[in-house]
């Protein structure tokens, strides 16, 4: 058995979990207008982030963003497990599992812009997308298996899902995983504009621009961010005396093996249904669904499919929301700050609102979270998906405890 | 005309590293900064007072090393 035992955000909502946990219950947007210089306008959720707390000058020459959001992330969730969590460990048994769509963006973005034509000589080392696991391995002295998902909007739940394996396996006594994405650059911002997949917004109301499963949807909004999650067997857990959220119960990926960048509902369900599988759940077990949910016109309907072939007649029961209105897409980091929402919300038996919706699709037709300050007392199972550019779709389950 | 005040300064505003923590004969790797990093605070110095080193600057140990030659360069500069 596989717990969470502790939790770590650097993201649009601030570095502390249950206070960005509570203003997602009220319903706060952190999404904004960015880059005003660009032609278009552009709405997205940055992080107010001090790096000051986390790193000396000196240690910051070559560290990109990304992985400055990752090491203190990984630093608060494991602080979050305890003084504990490292006592008698053997380093070779810590496992460092980190989910990464891109790298240092910024890093590569400053090295093209050069106006003097010389490139800074940690270019490379700084965007590497392997960078921000290697970081949070040496802060924190971890030297077992450092590995890095890139697996498009997927690339943390994966993360997560093999971190579950490894512990399963016995690879590793504990394992810190995560993921962080950092690419609020114009470059980046441009290449997202020119897919068309962007939410659009009135002057004035880019904290609403995205809608999910909202007759009005029009896309979804880039967030920045970092999320971590410390995972132990139960055994040590309990050994230890820790205080455990919830169990990492069940755990599905799959591919669609279709299109590169179109949804398939069949493919998602099968990561759905492997999910509940291992977490040994029927659907009307499962009381809450994080959802995906990018508010794109054509993703929002297939996923609201593959839940509906998988839940049938119970899907009337699952409550669900996508909390990426409120923080936007976090990419790579979106599965891990997904599922600490997800355990949270488990946690404290509170369910956070599918924000800006006021006209729910009909063609989505899921029985969404309306309203912010939503109890659910009886609740004792909740899901989180991902489903990536690329075809990789990846859910997690979790179980109360 | 030393230049190791104006390096002591560059060091400490980009890297932090006080005057006082870094003896100016002493390895500035010794002070954290690795082969990579030293290169960029190489092209910093560039920068900084308008010059270029020479190529072997891989060799540079000690910030007294480093103002000797940028002294040097600075005064050729000038004449």
């Amino acid at each position: 058995m596989v717990w969470v035992t502790g939790l770590g955000l650097a993201s649009p909502h601030g570095d502390d979990a249950p206070r960005v946990f509570a203003a997602l219950m009220r319903g706060e947007s952190a999404v904004r207008q960015i880059l005003p210089e660009l032609a278009k306008p552009t709405a997205a959720a940055p992080v107010a982030f001090d790096e000051t707390r986390w790193f000396t000058k000196l240690q910051l020459a070559g560290v990109d963003r990304v992985s400055q959001l990752a090491v203190a992330a990984a630093d608060l969730a494991m602080r979050d497990a305890g003084d504990g969590a490292m006592r008698s460990l053997d380093p070779e048994r810590i496992g460092v599992y980190v989910g990464c769509g891109m790298g240092g963006a910024a890093a590569l973005e400053l090295a093209y812009r050069s106006t003097t034509g010389r490139v800074p000589p940690l270019t490379i080392p700084a965007f590497m997308p392997n960078a921000p696991a290697a970081h949070v391995a040496m802060r924190q002295h971890a030297q077992g298996p450092v590995f890095t998902y890139s697996v498009a909007c997927a690339s943390s739940a994966v993360a997560i899902a093999e971190a579950a394996k490894a512990l399963e396996r016995d690879e590793v006594d504990l394992a810190i995983v995560g993921g962080t994405e950092a690419l609020l650059v114009p470059g980046v911002v441009l290449a997202w504009q020119a897919m068309q997949t962007l939410a659009g917004f009135a002057p004035g109301e880019a904290a609403t621009a995205c809608r999910p499963f909202s007759t009005e949807r029009s896309g979804f909004v880039l967030g920045e961010g970092a999320a971590f999650l410390v995972l132990e067997s139960a055994a040590r857990a309990k050994a230890r005396g820790a205080r455990a959220y919830a169990e990492l119960a069940g755990w599905g990926v799959s591919c669609d093996a279709a299109h590169l960048s179109k949804p398939e509902a069949a493919g998602q369900a099968r990561a759905l249904r492997t999910a509940l599988r291992t977490a040994k759940l029927n659907p009307a077990d499962v009381g809450y669904c994080n959802a995906h949910g990018t508010a794109t016109k054509i993703g929002d309907v297939v996923e609201a499919d593959a839940l509906r072939s998988v839940w049938g007649d119970a899907l009337g029961n699952l409550r669900v929301s996508s909390t990426k209105a409120l923080h936007g897409h976090l990419l790579g980091a979106a599965g891990a700050l997904e599922a600490v929402i997800t355990v949270l919300a488990l946690y404290q038996r509170q369910l956070p609102p599918n924000a800006h919706c006021a006209i729910p699709d009909p063609a989505c037709g899921l029985n969404l979270v309306r309203e912010p300050g939503t109890a659910a007392p009886g609740l004792e199972a909740a899901l989180t998906s991902s489903f990536a550019f690329g075809g990789t779709n990846a859910a997690l389950v979790f179980k109360r405890l | 005309m030393s230049s190791l005040k104006d390096l002591q300064d560059l060091i400490q505003e980009k890297y932090g590293i006080e005057p006082s923590a870094l003896d100016p004969s002493a390895s500035i790797r010794g002070a954290g900064l690795d082969s990579l990093a030293l290169v960029e605070f190489l092209f910093a110095v560039e920068d900084r007072f308008g010059i270029s080193l020479p190529e072997q600057q891989t060799e540079i140990d000690t910030l007294a090393e480093l103002a000797t030659l940028v002294d040097g360069l600075r005064a050729t500069q000038k004449a």
